[in-house]
């Protein structure tokens, strides 16, 4: 009888130890969208961009500050006619596959990301590479055509796929074959139902203390709160703002705010009669109360923008605002001869938010007699009414209720402010030209010294700020909610999921 | 087929012969003739989607892409083709059974579709079975108690099982039987428990639909002769009424659960997006958005050729449950 009460407790004893142990730690993210791809060096969404940057890593990384730091790379120098980056790369390090990194496999990537035959989506960030080489076996060097400033910006975001699986999977199967250095590997992913990763149990660096992360994509916003109330989700992003009320009282719920390199702005054709003059659209940008935009169209989550590029970029430099005065907009529209202002039309898609949005503009322009006529569009359709005029004189658009994300300064004016990148080429739908500003974001981009770099984009945020060839609305904030179980699992300024340091008390 | 050689009162053998024979064939025959709506269709369903403004390569590259990016993009996803050799190339991967690649993933539709199938199917045969069950039964009660309190108290309750907003009903059911319950999870597709809520979601409707029609092709066969025969001879209400009545009510039903079950392998968009089930309804309306040609038009065939089969099961179940009906 003692024998055999003996051996139950040991047998007992096992089990818990066992199941104790074996008590695996994991997270459950449930996000907004389906994931497009896995293959970092062809995807444009930040989604995507979350699920890639858990498995693979650059030579540099983000900090949560939006500044750069070594990761992959041990240290680098910038030649000082800005022509060559010189990149040492840490020894010791494997992809998950287990073959070594070094400088060969980072050549290889660039090679890849830069074939102009295979026309990644990344190739956009290294048009200005002349070539790459490695020239020690832990030494590569970078070597562009022009100086160019946002350089390390581009480089940080190419992250380092194993060349072996390369080879071993080709382009397509790279896409559900995921190899790289970083702290998660692959699990599976099952179309449209989840992606799950695990903890790279030889990771280089602090390895994640958490075991398994599944990603789920819950498109509904009161499902996504749902499941965050019931537990079957640890995070959720993003989290709807106009629901925010709904679970603000509840203990296990906490609820994150973070500010965002989204520029929120409606874009006023510079082409058209009606906005040509300057005094017509800065009378626009003072009829249309910034704080009021906030509270109705984004529950509160929006800070007004001080400059045409977000806060959160470097170089961002503040600008007087354009503070709400219904008095001024209307002398500036008299001053400027539509004292009963005129008839326009203002395009966008065609989501709630963005629809609420574009009724917004109509009602504080019917302040100062514009009548703005609300044209919500299906993706698709506005594309094609955007970028099917091939000439300034063929665009039928007037004004473009739009966001833009970038990470860095050039990417977040060059495309939306400089004469070349009018529609068909890119989205400058302002049709905006000013030859200074067109210098000075050519020379801003080339300027390597980041004083003078500083300088040149300050006068630049001041000029287009003056012109005003938009309405400037805001910079979201984005928000996210969590279990209070849920640990150190927070959202970047660009909208990616950062997981590094994900803990769960659960 | 016994029933109708029942009928005929013998066990002819070479009459079932006859029988198999003319329904192989009337099969074979239906079966011949879906190649020309497949074709048409697939011309229709080709026409339509590039008719659609909108252009894959802009959407796919995003606003920050430049102009020589989406150039050479078109070219490589063979937009820039003349049109006919674009649905050529459409047809050979359709029918080589490699179905091509999406233009938004990069992956072969194959790997995208197969594991949406299964959600898709269980869903439609979970929410049509129960629906027809429970849609007879209620549509009988109805019927036999017309014009009484319960029969109002039942159609009240279809009226309203039609008219409720599917996404609606589908975030009540969340808030009580996951939130505040816990006795279902909030969506995906974890094992059978997670198909409860949206199969109640999805068959709501068509519950209430089969309900109506029941009640009013029973109320019709009450009326007629052969059930005032039947009473006469002093069956029982339950026989005359399970039986005799039921069966020749149930090829209006057939009708309508054949039709639903098609649109219903469809998949549903609003119930896969409250429930978070990764089936092709969802698959469709993603695609659309990105202007994934090539997978477009890969779900429109197979809708198609569902919808084909599924018209001729219930063909071949009309002949089961009239022997009247004969196959040509």
């Amino acid at each position: 009888m003692k024998k055999r009460m003996v051996f139950l407790l040991t047998v007992l004893m096992f089990v818990i130890s066992v199941t104790g142990f074996a008590k695996s730690k994991e997270l459950v993210i449930a996000v907004n969208a389906n994931f497009i791809s896995l293959d970092p060096h062809n995807l444009s969404d930040t989604l995507s961009g979350t699920a890639a940057a858990t498995m693979y890593e650059g030579l540099l990384k983000y900090e949560s500050d939006m500044s750069l730091k070594p990761l992959l790379a041990k240290n680098y120098k910038v030649s000082d006619d800005g022509l060559t980056y010189t990149f040492e790369i840490r020894k010791g390090i494997k992809f998950s596959d287990g073959t070594i990194l070094d400088a060969k496999a980072v050549k290889y990537n660039f090679d890849r990301v830069m074939d102009k035959n295979k026309n990644l989506r990344r190739r956009r960030n290294f048009l200005t590479v002349k070539n790459v080489e490695a020239i020690k076996t832990n030494t590569v060097k970078i070597v562009l055509n022009t100086p160019y400033a946002p350089m390390l910006n581009r480089i940080a975001s190419l992250r380092i796929i194993s060349p072996a699986a390369l080879k071993k999977y080709g382009d397509q199967g790279i896409i559900t074959h995921p190899v790289g250095t970083g702290p998660y590997v692959y699990d599976k992913w099952v179309q449209g139902d989840k992606l799950v990763i695990r903890k790279n149990n030889s990771y280089w660096g602090q390895k994640p203390k958490v075991d398994k992360v599944t990603f789920k994509p819950v498109m509904e916003n009161g499902s996504r709160i749902a499941m965050l109330q019931t537990g079957e989700a640890d995070f959720i992003y993003p989290m709807p703002t106009e629901q925010v009320r709904r679970i603000k009282g509840n203990k296990n719920i906490e609820i994150m705010t973070g500010f965002s390199t989204i520029a929120r702005y409606v874009t006023l054709n510079t082409n058209k009669d009606v906005f040509k003059n300057k005094k017509v659209r800065q009378a626009i940008n003072y009829a249309v109360n910034k704080k009021a935009y906030a509270q109705v169209v984004k529950s509160g989550y929006l800070v007004p923008l001080t400059s045409p590029v977000p806060e959160a970029l470097e170089y961002h430099a503040d600008q007087t605002p354009y503070t709400f005065n219904l008095k001024k907009a209307k002398q500036l529209m008299k001053e400027a001869g539509y004292p009963n202002g005129f008839t326009t039309s203002i395009w966008g898609s065609n989501n709630t938010e963005d629809m609420k949005g574009m009724q917004f503009i109509n009602q504080q322009l019917a302040q100062i007699g514009i009548k703005v006529e609300v044209m919500p569009m299906e993706e698709g359709t506005l594309a094609n009414s955007i970028y099917g005029a091939q000439t300034p004189e063929e665009a039928k658009i007037n004004m473009w209720y739009v966001n833009w994300s970038s990470f860095d300064i050039d990417g977040a004016t060059k495309n939306l402010f400089h004469s070349d990148f009018i529609p068909p080429v890119s989205a400058n739908t302002a049709y905006y030209t000013n030859s200074k500003v067109d210098k000075m974001i050519e020379d801003g981009a080339i300027e390597t010294n980041s004083k003078k770099r500083a300088k040149i984009y300050a006068e630049m945020q001041s000029a287009i700020w003056n012109d005003a060839p938009w309405i400037f609305l805001g910079s979201d904030q984005l928000v996210s909610a969590k279990r209070k179980t849920t640990k150190n699992v927070y959202v970047m300024p660009d909208g990616a999921i950062n997981l590094e340091k994900a803990n769960t008390t659960k | 087929m016994y029933r109708i050689i029942k009928n005929k009162g013998g066990c002819d053998k070479t009459y079932i012969l006859i029988i198999q024979e003319k329904m192989r064939y009337y099969i074979l025959k239906r079966l011949i003739n879906t190649i020309p709506i497949i074709i048409i269709v697939s011309i229709l369903v080709f026409l339509f989607i590039h008719l659609i403004p909108g252009d894959p390569a802009r959407l796919l590259a995003g606003h920050q892409a430049t102009l020589e990016e989406i150039m050479i993009m078109r070219d490589q996803l063979g937009l820039n083709d003349p049109i006919y050799l674009q649905y050529f190339h459409f047809l050979k991967d359709f029918f080589s059974g490699n179905l091509g690649t999406s233009i938004k993933t990069g992956l072969p539709i194959k790997e995208m579709l197969i594991p949406r199938f299964k959600p898709t199917l269980y869903l439609a045969i979970f929410s049509i079975v129960w629906a027809s069950i429970f849609g007879v039964v209620t549509g009988i009660i109805s019927a036999v108690n017309r014009g009484k309190a319960l029969d109002y108290f039942v159609m009240i309750g279809a009226i309203s099982g039609i008219s409720l907003p599917l996404f609606w009903l589908g975030l009540m059911l969340i808030q009580v039987f996951s939130v505040n319950l816990g006795w279902f999870p909030t969506g995906g597709v974890d094992g059978f428990k997670s198909y409860i809520l949206p199969s109640i979601t999805l068959g709501a409707g068509i519950m209430s639909m089969i309900a109506r029609y029941t009640r009013s092709s029973m109320i019709e066969i009450l009326k007629e002769s052969y059930i005032r025969t039947s009473r006469a001879k002093g069956l029982s209400e339950i026989l005359v009424v399970g039986k005799h009545a039921l069966r020749n009510s149930l090829i209006d039903v057939v009708t309508i659960v054949g039709l639903q079950f098609g649109f219903l392998l469809a998949g549903s968009v609003l119930v896969e997006t409250v429930f978070s089930i990764p089936g092709l309804g969802r698959l469709l309306i993603d695609s659309i958005l990105f202007r994934d040609y090539t997978v477009i038009q890969v779900i429109l065939l197979i809708f198609t050729l569902q919808f084909i089969v599924v018209n001729l099961v219930v063909d071949v179940m009309y002949g089961i449950l009239n022997p009247k009906i004969r196959y040509e």
